[in-house]
C-alpha cells in the first residue's frame, strides 16, 4: 500500500513540473487535470471519502472545466509543448531543484504514516471527513453565511470587471 | 518530514516558482495559481485525515469556495486582457513601463 502511495507522490511532483514549467496553457491545464486526479488517490489512500470526491467533482468538473475553456483566449498556432527548448530547460531545473531538495532534506524518513483515518477496519456508515464536513453546517454556520456572501461579492466584481462602455474594467471597447 | 508534507511543501514552491518565472501567458501564471490552491487543499485535507482532527475537514472546504472566488476574478482579469490588447500575451501589459 506505501508503494502505491509513492506512485502516486510521484505522479503529483511530474504534474506540478508540467504545470510550473511555462508551457501553453493546454498542457499545463493537462497537468492539472492529472494532478488533482492523483491528489484524490493519495486522500483515498490515506482514508478519506468524501473530500477526495469533492476533489474531483467541484476543483476537477468545475475550476478545471472553465480553466480549459478559457484556454480558448490564449491560442496560439504552435503551443510550447515539451520539445521547446525552454521549456526543457524550466523542467531540468526544476526537477533538479527538486531533487536536490528531496536529497538534503528528506536523507532519512521520520516515518511514512502520519495516521490513517479507517485504522480501525470496519465499515463504517458515518465517515470521518464527512462528518467533518457536516460540522462546517452545524457550528460553522457563519462561516457558510460569509463564504456565500464573499461569493456573491465576487460575482459582482466580475461583472464589474468585464463590463465595456467606459463604465467597468474596459475602457477601451 | 514525511514524504507527503515534503510532497506538498514542493508542490506549493514549484507553483509559486512557476508564478514567478511565467513569461508568454496570463493563463499559464492563474494555472500556477491554481497548482497553489491544490497543493493547500491537499494539505489541509492530510492535516484532517492524518492525525484524526476531523473538524478540520471544514477548512479544504471553505478554502475550495474562497479559491473559486479567487480563480473567478483572475479569469475575469484574463478576459478584459483579451478583450483590450487582443490576447493574454504578458508582454502587452506595458503600461506601467519606464
Amino acid at each position: 500500500m506505501s508503494y502505491l502511495v509513492c506512485v502516486l507522490l510521484f505522479g503529483l511532483m511530474v504534474g506540478s513540473v508540467g504545470v510550473a514549467s511555462n508551457r501553453s496553457p493546454y498542457f499545463a491545464a493537462m497537468g492539472l487535470v492529472m494532478v488533482s486526479g492523483v491528489g484524490c488517490g493519495v486522500l483515498i489512500c490515506f482514508g478519506g471519502s468524501f473530500l477526495p470526491l469533492v476533489f474531483f467533482l467541484i476543483y476537477l468538473g468545475g475550476m478545471m472545466v472553465v480553466f480549459a475553456f478559457s484556454a480558448a483566449l490564449s491560442a496560439e498556432p504552435y503551443p510550447y509543448g515539451w520539445g521547446n527548448r525552454s521549456v526543457k530547460m524550466y523542467v531540468a531545473a526544476y526537477v533538479l531543484g527538486v531533487g536536490c531538495a528531496w536529497k538534503v532534506l528528506l536523507g532519512k524518513w521520520s516515518g511514512f504514516w502520519g495516521g490513517n483515518l479507517d485504522e480501525s477496519g470496519e465499515l463504517l456508515v458515518l465517515r470521518g471527513d464527512m462528518m467533518g464536513v457536516a460540522a462546517m453546517h452545524d457550528v460553522g454556520g457563519w462561516m457558510l453565511v460569509l463564504g456565500g456572501l464573499g461569493l456573491l461579492l465576487t460575482l459582482f466584481v466580475v461583472l464589474e470587471l468585464v463590463r465595456g462602455v467606459s463604465r467597468g474594467g474596459l475602457r477601451t471597447v | 518530514m514525511t514524504p507527503i508534507q515534503m510532497t506538498f511543501s514542493t508542490m506549493f514552491l514549484l507553483g509559486l516558482m512557476g508564478l514567478t518565472f511565467h513569461r508568454t501567458h496570463l493563463l499559464s501564471a492563474l494555472l500556477c495559481l491554481e497548482s497553489m490552491m491544490l497543493s493547500l487543499f491537499l494539505a489541509t485535507s492530510l492535516w484532517a485525515l492524518q492525525l484524526s482532527t476531523i473538524n478540520i475537514a471544514t477548512v479544504p472546504m471553505l478554502l475550495l469556495a474562497f479559491s473559486a472566488c479567487e480563480a473567478s476574478s483572475g479569469l475575469a482579469l484574463l478576459v478584459a486582457t483579451a478583450r483590450t490588447h487582443g490576447s493574454d500575451h504578458m508582454q502587452n501589459l506595458n503600461l506601467l513601463q519606464c
